[in-house]
């Protein structure tokens, strides 16, 4: 037992350690922005990511170095994983919007869901993490007050009513979570990064060529076959384009 | 005074009117296809000339047929399609004739047309060569129409195409003819051939006729199909396959035989092309266009904005029409190039199509949207467009013409700002002139990819409150079983009163205190029973504990262990003397077996 304390103290500290590093990795990419040397700002920010940590802070910033040297598409696609990760921060949202307007090839995006349009509104400016505590906490009081009535039958006036509210709650926070999950995680979105992005008709050069796709142009990645992926763009067509052209964000 | 204005009310109104007929005039309008079933016939055959009027009108007068001396001619009738989507009426009107030559040589059909609303409509000529020699079967016509033993076939089925080295997204026109001398029950069903590497589309049947091949009257049922080579080098298009069910012949002399032919029920056939080989070639290298994008055919382009005058950021539609002959749904989108003054959006796309003289084309519209990005006049310059012209062997570039706009100033208009990209590309409000500025502080971080509701911590929290509210019911559950079941109660208890017991006993066993030691196994044994059967355990008999014992499926051996344990127990306490210790072992040893073979009959 003591030993088991002891080892998880020393992961604590070991993760202490390494937080307080990045730091001062982060803090000489601040710098290096700050003097307008953004190749060197990129490596630093970068080291961070290629250690496997990531925070909105760190994708912003990322996003600001990419678009101040020049490269659209890396920029549309770290102001993108900010918004993952902070999807109420103005700074991000501001700044993803500016730099989108960039691109050249702009889409009309064609909302066909009016139910999936208006969730997509009501959860964009949370986090999954948000949602999931705020549902724990309807949970939570769920089950203690089916522990008061069940278990401790300990009753009070309108004790149901009150269940069935809390369990109402429960259940709508469960859904938008699974919503928000699914927009975040399972539905795969790419960030065309290559200035030369031709979008075909099949998953070959040797189809008819759809569209010529530019830097920052978001599409969702429905299927791949080989080198290629099927997408989805905003205006709801369809095509296939080459995998090392996109990064998925 | 009173007549000037009577006047000028009739000029008006006749301007309306001639205003409003000019509109009519332009939008009915009327299409005309003409086409012959065959190119070539024999001076003893048929053809049907086919007349196709599609219009947005319903009530439209007759084709007017120029004069063919070289042939008579014979109305076969109208058929009609009207169909309305949308509330826009769309009627086909299709007139069939058939024309008997008079003399052979190459006659050009021209100069079908249709008056309407002063208007002269006309339709497209085609060319039919009659030829002398009676019959224009070719000569593989002839040997296909043989088996190998030199009989004429009854039926045969041909497949052809037009083209046999066409250019990679050329047309190639397949046609399947089935020819049938003898006499076929119901509609001959078609398995249609395999067209691996091209894409296709069904052109359509051409009406059945006749045909006269080694002396022999065949008729002829034809399908055509436009395939697209989507790929180069030798392809083959499978076997195309009918099956029918055909009179049978009977060469009897009963004089009802003709009834036979006709009741009989026939003999089910299969008939199979041979498979066709196609060549396709490469398109040309040479002065191939840097952005063609694949179109092959023959192609024209226009373009119209529905605007000329807007403000910044106001959208305008631009509409890229592409019409022609080729394969329509591959048209790909006209290259716009990079206009620093706009921001292009791409819309949508729509297409229609249609086949002249078996040829698919149509038009394939791209609907584009324009944002001015700062005041003045403005050129969308002209648009080129490539396509490769197969007949011509040729790259050709079309363009449209360029669109003159004007480009108001709105309100607070705030010219766009310095950045890395191009300035003049976008248009920008006044909060949003440049990025703003990085975050100093990397704030909370995590592992990549983590999602928090599939921690062990988020699944702890949530299931420790589950775990909990469970216990408490189970534990609450029991209790109420236990309160509200008294013999459930002294079940459960049962075995515990009786090791207490027996324990007790266990201390008395020896031959000193052997009479304690029996009335405590008994009462043990017995209450033990009582307690598992939720009965007193006064007056508990052995026949008693036979009975209950029995009624819940004990074995008869345990019945019988258990009636002579307690007949032991009575007889120790009666004759004490004769009593050893080995006897008082063995006692204990078997109440406590016994005991456990109670366990296993189920009491409730």
């Amino acid at each position: 037992m003591t030993n088991r304390i002891l080892t998880v103290l020393l992961v604590t500290l070991i993760c202490a350690a390494a937080t307080s590093g990045q730091e001062d990795i982060f803090q000489t990419g601040v710098k290096y922005y700050q003097e307008g040397n953004f190749d060197d700002a990129i490596k630093m920010f970068s080291k961070i990511e290629k250690s496997g940590i990531e925070s909105a802070a760190l994708y912003y910033n990322l996003g600001n170095a990419y678009f101040k040297s020049g490269d659209l598409g890396r920029a549309v696609l770290y102001y993108h994983r900010a918004k993952r990760l902070g999807p109420g921060d103005v700074d991000i949202l501001n700044n993803l919007e500016f730099a989108s307007q960039f691109s050249k090839v702009q889409m009309v995006g064609v909302q066909l869901n009016p139910i999936e349009a208006f969730l997509k509104k009501t959860v964009g400016s949370y986090r999954l993490s948000a949602l999931g505590w705020l549902l724990s906490l309807f949970f939570i009081s769920f089950l203690i007050l089916l522990i008061m009535k069940f278990g401790l039958q300990l009753y009070f006036t309108g004790i149901d009513a009150v269940i069935i509210s809390v369990l109402c709650l429960t259940i709508l926070a469960a859904g938008l979570t699974a919503f928000k999950y699914r927009v975040d995680f399972l539905d795969r979105r790419a960030v065309i990064l290559a200035p030369d992005a031709p979008v075909y008709s099949g998953p070959s050069s040797n189809t008819q060529l759809e569209l010529q796709g530019a830097p920052g142009l978001v599409v969702e990645l429905l299927q791949e076959s080989g080198d290629y992926y099927n997408v989805l763009l905003e205006n709801k067509r369809r095509g296939w384009i080459k995998k090392d052209l996109v990064a998925e964000i | 005074m009173k007549l000037l204005g009577i006047g000028i009310l009739f000029i008006c109104l006749f301007a309306l009117l001639a205003i409003g007929s000019e509109t009519y005039a332009k939008i009915s309008d009327i299409e005309i296809e003409v086409s012959l079933n065959r190119d070539t016939i024999g001076l003893d055959e048929q053809v049907i000339l086919q007349i196709t009027v599609s219009s947005s009108e319903r009530n439209l007068p007759a084709p007017h047929l120029p004069t063919l001396p070289m042939f008579k001619v014979y109305s076969q009738g109208r058929s009609s399609n009207i169909s309305i989507t949308n509330g826009v009426v769309n009627a086909t009107l299709t007139y069939r004739y058939i024309l008997t030559p008079q003399k052979a040589g190459t006659f050009p059909i021209e100069q079908v047309s249709i008056v309407h609303k002063n208007k002269r409509f006309k339709g497209n000529s085609v060319e039919l060569t009659v030829l002398s020699q009676g019959v224009a079967t070719p000569k593989k016509l002839e040997g296909s129409a043989k088996d190998r033993k030199g009989n004429s076939r009854d039926y045969f089925l041909e497949a052809s195409v037009d083209k046999k080295h066409p250019y990679v997204g050329q047309q190639v026109t397949l046609t399947l003819k089935f020819y049938i001398a003898v006499q076929n029950y119901g509609s001959p069903e078609l398995s249609e051939p395999s067209m691996t590497g091209f894409w296709s589309e069904v052109i359509g049947n051409k009406p059945v006729y006749f045909q006269r091949i080694n002396n022999r009257r065949y008729k002829v049922s034809e399908r055509k199909y436009a395939l697209f080579p989507t790929q180069t080098g030798e392809l083959t298009i499978g076997r195309a396959m009918i099956s029918a069910t055909i009179a049978t012949r009977r060469n009897t002399r009963d004089p009802f035989s003709m009834f036979g032919n006709v009741f009989g029920r026939g003999k089910d056939i299969t008939v199979r092309s041979d498979p066709v080989t196609v060549n396709v070639k490469t398109l040309p290298t040479k002065e191939k266009p840097k952005d063609f994008t694949g179109t092959v055919g023959k192609f024209s382009i226009t373009a119209t904005a529905d605007k000329r005058e807007v403000e910044v950021n106001q959208p305008v539609t631009v509409v890229f029409k592409i019409t022609g002959v080729g394969n329509i749904k591959s048209v790909a989108e006209p290259a716009i190039p990079d206009l620093p003054d706009f921001r292009i959006y791409r819309a949508s796309s729509s297409e229609n199509t249609s086949r002249v003289n078996d040829k698919l084309g149509g038009t394939k519209i791209y609907e584009e949207v324009f944002i001015p990005g700062r005041p003045g006049d403005m050129v969308i310059p002209s648009i080129g467009y490539n396509y490769f012209d197969p007949e011509n062997r040729k790259y050709q570039t079309i363009k449209t013409k360029p669109i003159k706009i004007s480009v108001i100033k709105p309100e607070g208009y705030v010219a766009a700002p310095q950045s890395p990209f191009q300035p003049n590309n976008i248009s920008i409000g006044n909060e949003a002139r440049d990025i703003r500025y990085i975050k100093t502080d990397l704030g909370d971080t995590q592992p990549i990819g983590q999602v928090l509701i599939f921690r062990p911590i988020y699944i702890a929290v949530n299931g420790l409150p589950l775990a909990i509210l469970a216990g408490l019911i189970l534990i609450r559950k029991r209790r109420e079983k236990i309160h509200a079941n008294l013999g459930y109660a002294r079940s459960r208890s049962a075995l515990r009163m009786a090791r207490k017991r027996l324990s007790k006993a266990s201390k008395l066993s020896n031959r000193e205190t052997v009479l304690d030691f029996y009335a405590e196994l008994n009462s043990a044994l017995v209450s033990y029973i009582a307690d598992k059967l939720n009965i007193s355990p006064h007056g508990l008999t052995t026949d008693k504990v036979r009975e209950l014992l029995s009624e819940r499926g004990a074995s008869e051996e345990l019945i019988a262990d258990i009636i002579n344990i307690i007949q032991k127990c009575d007889y120790a306490r009666y004759a004490p003397s004769t009593i050893e210790q080995e006897d008082i072992d063995e006692s204990l040893k078997t109440v406590g077996e016994v005991m456990v073979g109670i366990e296993g009959v189920k009491f409730d």
